[in-house]
């Protein structure tokens, strides 16, 4: 599984086919680059399934951080984001019995988040979303004589982003931000949404789209100078 | 070099029609070039969510989750546990209970009078006398101060717990 934005206590044992450059293996244990043991994930949950809550604390520790993250994203809400990301971990926790581990447990994890988050957001009332969007306020950009690109910084992104997601569906929100910014596969995408590639595409096509006439309106100053007017 | 290939690219990526490995390159690119980054949201404006941190999160939340998830699985389990041996002991403390208020309805409806209670109140007395105090113990878990109250002192397993969160405005 290649995930080039997942956090860093995460990424080095999600991909079963990431080159090991670094760490190596011998007689089926994982050493670390500074020859440290190294549990993967799988190791872990067959701890935690024998009872061992310590092994499943850990797994909490590696994975929470970059499953907040996307899930914040796809909610565009920090603190709701964090009771969504414990929900997740106690609905795992309780359901581990049935974790197949042919897939990865990010794969699965991530799957019961993102479901979380939507369904959260479907609940959401019409009353709470009018609220939302009141009191939201317009980013303010430093240097408005420079360049776009030069502008563009990390926390920007998440905050230009929190203000124009609610022009997507729940759908369209999590797989833009599974696919755009945490650079997830079209597969892998599917797995963690349960629908197929094809359907993965058309969301993000829609999103694109919706995201692009919300910048052109809300945030000219993304744009050519011959198109700002 | 690199540049011009990553300006080739641009549509195809937006199309979703880009292979999975050059994808990942050219996303690289756009974040590592500044001026590819530039020309790029010039032309694709929604490009600019490409360039997501991936900062961890800060690792006091990460703790606090932790430490909050692991609370209430052993939280679960421990009531799973209490629901489980609870069982059988309420259905002979239902059934005991039905049995003592039957009796002295009875009694009352047949004798009259507070002197017939008066052997019950007594039994409770005895029973109270004879069974040991509960036994209660305090663990400081983290942040947490749980309060364990056991039902006696023979059964350590059973047990009433309460967390107080130090934090908590009274």
């Amino acid at each position: 599984m290649v995930k080039e934005n997942l956090c860093v206590q995460s990424v080095a044992h999600i991909s079963h086919r990431r080159p090991q450059q670094e760490a190596g293996e011998i007689c089926g244990v994982s050493f670390g680059s500074r020859g440290e043991v190294v549990m993967n994930d799988l190791q872990w949950i067959q701890s935690a399934k024998n009872g061992d809550e310590d092994a499943y604390a850990k797994l909490v520790r590696r994975h929470s951080g970059g499953l907040h993250r996307t899930v914040a994203r796809i909610l565009a809400d920090d603190t709701e984001a964090w009771d969504v990301v414990q929900m997740a971990f106690l609905k795992a926790w309780q359901k581990l019995d049935r974790y197949n581990p042919r897939y990865s447990f990010t794969t699965w994890l991530y799957r019961i988040g993102t479901n979380l988050a939507i369904d959260l957001l479907r609940s959401r009332t019409s009353r709470e979303r009018a609220h939302k969007a009141g009191t939201e306020h317009r980013l303010r950009l430093v240097g408005t004589g420079e360049g776009a690109g030069a502008r563009a910084d990390s926390n920007e992104t998440d905050n230009v982003l929190q203000q124009l997601v609610g022009v997507l569906t729940p759908q369209q929100r999590s797989a833009f931000v599974l696919r755009e910014m945490e650079g997830l596969e079209t597969a892998e995408v599917a797995e963690v949404l349960g629908c197929s590639a094809t359907t993965v595409r058309n969301h993000i096509f829609q999103a694109r789209k919706a995201l692009r006439r919300e910048l052109r309106v809300r945030f000219p100053e993304y744009l050519p100078a011959s198109e700002r007017g | 070099m690199n540049c011009g290939i990553f300006r080739e690219m641009i549509g195809s990526y937006v199309d979703e029609t880009l292979e999975e490995g050059r994808r990942h390159w050219f996303r690289t690119h756009l974040r590592e070039c500044p001026t590819c980054r530039e020309s790029a949201l010039r032309e694709e404006p929604s490009l600019l969510f490409a360039m997501a941190p991936a900062a961890p999160g800060e690792p006091e939340e990460i703790e606090a989750c932790a430490v909050a998830v692991m609370g209430r699985i052993r939280q679960d389990r421990l009531e799973s546990r209490l629901h489980r041996r609870r069982r059988p002991w309420l259905a002979v403390a239902a059934a005991a209970a039905l049995v003592i208020s039957g009796g002295i309805a009875w009694r009352t409806m047949v004798g009259g009078g507070s002197g017939t209670l008066q052997p019950v109140v007594e039994a409770r007395r005895d029973a109270e006398l004879q069974s040991s105090p509960p036994t209660v113990e305090v663990e400081m878990a983290g942040e947490e101060v749980r309060v364990y109250q056991f039902a006696n002192e023979a059964d350590s397993d059973t047990a009433v717990y309460f967390i107080v969160d130090p934090a908590l405005e009274l």
